[in-house]
């Protein structure tokens, strides 16, 4: 198998640490048992060649060879194929591993990046912008709430989905967001108590502080 | 096996194509299957027969013998590996295209909808007046970046993708903004995106249902 390579930031300030995206890459490739070496660009100056690998100019992208894909979603999936540890291999669990993943990335999180992102500059105020973003997420958590009630995986077992899904949730817990839906709660707490998660959260934790100590 | 998706009995945006049944039947018509429409009304959306299809309570859905399926994206993905037309051959090359789908549905569509949702629903009240332009602006950074990608190729990446069919739908939204025409190349891509005859036969039939000229009676 060709080398995966995980490219993230060099280093980040401290409110995001512990939510940068490489973790949902890192999880599933801990989860997977499959090696693989992380590599670093720059945070401040973003250079063409980190464009030429993602346009956005954002982290994480993934090199399997001679292969290069960004978008955590599209990382996830491809994992998926190289190991059945992060999508089940039976056609019916296949396709609910793959709508749950859009599910986490264009329905959830779509409503809970704005909120969080309001949250995170200290915007969540008693506007009528505020409001709607609030009664937007808390209509995906309601209805995230029902099908979390009755299922320990989204798709039968452990996949890539969970992977996305708690990791969209987890910021909303992180603001206090999921006081009310207990479901999601636990979710969020057995999704994050295994141990691929803690390890790919504890790397990327060393990894950013490693360059602190440079830098300072 | 009959394939059959659900949509608005009326959508919101009276048959403009903005409904995401729009890029189920561009899929489908671009990978040729026939299939069928089952309409529903904001009521039926949000009863249990619905919700046991779609668990946010939203359209499209799929069907196809046991086989039920929502989110767009996943729809769509799920046509392009099974029929030939939205994915290329080699595995990388396909890889590649199924990136561009993520980025057009997690990086690109959410500014286009934070903007789009609060010049609908939120008007000219004095808050959206003060975030618009912030919004705006989080547009363009993504549609520059996307420019700059682009370039002069016709596609994103090779020939046309699940990725474009993707990203041109999003893009799509951001037509009554005026915003596109600051990114020529975004604009002309956009415009092949619509000349294809798929996307005509799908923008059509969505029409015949909003405007009430159903096709065939």
């Amino acid at each position: 198998m060709a080398e995966l390579t995980l490219t993230t930031f060099d280093w980040v300030p401290e409110l995001p640490r512990g939510f940068v995206r490489d973790l949902r890459v890192r999880w599933a490739l801990e989860e997977a048992g499959l090696p693989y070496r992380v590599a670093s660009v720059p945070f401040g100056d973003r250079k063409p060649e980190h464009f030429a690998h993602q346009p956005f100019g954002q982290v994480p992208w993934l090199t399997d060879g001679d292969l290069s894909i960004f978008e955590s979603g599209a990382i996830l999936l491809h994992l998926g194929q190289l190991s059945a540890a992060l999508i089940p291999p039976d056609p019916r669990g296949r396709s609910e591993a793959t709508e749950w993943v859009f599910a986490a990335l264009n329905s959830v999180e779509m409503a809970s990046l704005p909120w969080a992102l309001l949250k995170f500059t200290g915007n969540a105020s008693d506007t009528p912008g505020w409001k709607f973003l609030d009664d937007f997420l808390k209509l995906r958590l309601k209805h995230m709430e029902a099908a979390l009630a009755g299922r320990e995986w989204l798709a039968g077992s452990f996949s890539v989905a969970d992977i996305l899904m708690s990791d969209v949730l987890r910021l909303v817990d992180r603001f206090d967001g999921l006081a009310e839906y207990s479901a999601c709660r636990d979710y969020v707490a057995r999704a994050t108590a295994r141990p691929a998660f803690v390890k790919a959260r504890a790397d990327q934790m060393a990894h950013f502080a490693a360059a602190d100590g440079r830098t300072g | 096996m009959t394939i059959i998706i659900t949509a608005f009995e009326r959508s919101p945006d009276g048959g403009m194509g903005l409904a995401r049944d729009t890029r189920v039947r561009w899929a489908l018509e671009e990978v040729r299957q026939p299939y069928g429409v089952r309409l529903v009304s904001f009521r039926a959306m949000k009863e249990p027969a619905h919700l046991a299809l779609h668990p946010f309570g939203q359209i499209p859905t799929y069907e196809e013998g046991d086989l039920a399926l929502f989110e767009t994206g996943s729809i769509v993905f799920h046509l392009a590996e099974r029929h030939a037309g939205l994915l290329p051959d080699d595995a990388d090359a396909r890889a590649r295209a199924i990136t561009w789908v993520f980025a057009a549905l997690n990086t690109v569509e959410p500014p286009i909808l934070e903007l789009v949702t609060a010049k609908i629903f939120e008007g000219d009240r004095p808050w959206t007046k003060e975030r618009l332009p912030l919004v705006e602006d989080r547009v363009r950074e993504r549609l520059k970046q996307l420019s700059a990608r682009l370039g002069r190729a016709d596609w994103l990446d090779g020939g046309f993708s699940a990725g474009d069919l993707m990203m041109v739908s999003v893009l799509l939204r951001l037509k009554p903004s005026g915003l596109l025409n600051e990114y020529p190349n975004l604009a002309a891509y956009l415009a092949r995106g619509e000349a294809r005859p798929a996307y005509k036969r799908a923008f059509d039939a969505q029409l015949a249902v909003n405007t009430g000229k159903l096709p065939g009676g």
